[in-house]
């Protein structure tokens, strides 16, 4: 037995995403398996599929060091704040 | 396993309901080479911006500056990547075919980015008006684009072009509170950014362009323009600086800005490659081609799942 990954994406409008896993001896058992669990009432108009022992995983103490970036962002806040000041001072 | 039509009134009724285009599709080649040609173009311009961008990181004042300018660079560069990858799939050309035109002059790229960046005052008014032009336009390209790669990677592209909007505004009030030599360089920047900035719109929009019909553009040229003319005039005004536009007119009633004729002239030249900067411009970044090719034969002599 097999653990597969399920995405799916309905229209254009949306990425890919995880909908859920399922266990499977082989591919074309797998994709019948997701149809028939995933895709009951129109959840999607394409689906992939991906063997588990397939997916390369970055964890979390790998993706952590970009969420301490702020240099790559900008709230505006400081923009906000100036012009505010601008127009009660006036 | 993608979708086909029998004909290209059967393709437009799709497109006319809603439809969206995945890349298993089996467009028409008439699209198929449209959406690619947009797509390269934007993907040729976020790459010349990006390498621009670089060439700022060393002269770029204020540590807290040059960190976000480095951040940008990178985001531009990669907004390139994201695009080829889109761009690739389509099947016309492939991502080094596409990398090598652009490197011998051979494909277009965006006008603005045919002019020389003499100060910093330049790169202040490109991370405004320039940016300031590029988010509208991206927005009305995503908003109802029908080719749903393309759609879903502009999603992303926008929200980091809103950074770099949101910097160039912080870099205008920077400039602006600055000494009376920086405010004359920033007034010296916005005469000679204004009106390629202003260009990057295109001419009025004709009546039955396909682009618009194949849902590729949902807002005229014209439009857009005017929105960004509205945007600025009091935005620059408010800092006290002056519009290089004797044409420009405000309607006290509405409280409106138009902008006077435009010379379309300069816009031609850029799109026949012969800009003030694209000869030098063209020359930089094949010559940056040139010293990572050793990255490139790296990347192919290695062995396949070989461990980095």
């Amino acid at each position: 037995m097999r653990t597969y990954e399920i995405f799916l994406k309905r229209d254009g409008q949306e990425e890919y995403r995880h909908a859920g896993s399922i266990d499977a001896p082989d591919d074309e058992l797998a994709l019948l398996l997701a149809r028939e669990n995933y895709l009951r009432r129109a959840e999607g108009d394409l689906l992939w599929m991906v063997d588990r022992q397939h997916l390369l995983i970055g964890d979390r103490d790998f993706v952590a060091p970009n969420s301490d970036k702020p240099h790559r962002d900008n709230d505006g806040l400081l923009v906000a704040a100036h012009r505010k000041s601008q127009r009660e001072s006036r | 396993m993608g979708r086909t039509w029998s004909s290209m009134d059967d393709f437009e009724a799709f497109l006319n309901d809603g439809g969206m285009v995945e890349v298993d599709d089996d467009m028409p080649d008439e699209y198929r080479t449209a959406v690619f040609r947009f797509i390269e173009l934007h993907a040729n311009s976020e790459l010349m911006g990006g390498l621009t961008e670089r060439d700022w990181i060393p002269m770029t004042p204020g540590l807290r500056h040059k960190m976000a300018v480095l951040a940008k660079s990178q985001d531009e560069i990669g907004h390139g990547h994201l695009l080829y990858m889109v761009a690739a799939d389509l099947g016309v050309k492939t991502r080094r075919e596409m990398l090598e035109d652009l490197f011998a002059g051979r494909s277009r790229f965006h006008n603005v980015f045919h002019y020389k960046v003499r100060t910093w005052g330049d790169q202040v008014a490109i991370c405004l008006l320039v940016d300031g032009a590029a988010v509208p336009s991206q927005k009305a390209v995503y908003k109802d684009c029908s080719y749903g790669p393309y759609k879903r990677i502009l999603k992303r592209i926008l929200a980091e072009e809103g950074f770099h909007l949101r910097l160039g505004e912080e870099r205008v009030l920077r400039i602006a509170e600055g000494t009376d030599a920086q405010r004359a360089m920033f007034q010296q920047s916005i005469d000679d950014w204004w009106w390629p900035a202003l260009r990057l719109f295109g001419p009025d929009s004709k009546p039955n362009d396909r682009l618009a019909r194949w849902r590729l553009k949902s807002e005229k040229n014209e439009v857009m323009r005017a929105g960004w003319v509205q945007k600025f005039v009091p935005m620059l005004h408010s800092y006290g600086f002056t519009i290089p536009d004797p044409g420009l007119t405000h309607d006290a009633q509405t409280d409106t800005w138009t902008c006077g004729p435009i010379d379309w002239e300069p816009l031609k030249r850029t799109m026949a490659m012969d800009g003030p900067d694209t000869a030098r411009r063209i020359a930089e970044a094949s010559a940056a081609w040139e010293t990572t090719r050793w990255v490139r034969d790296a990347l192919d002599a290695a062995p396949a799942g070989a461990v980095a």
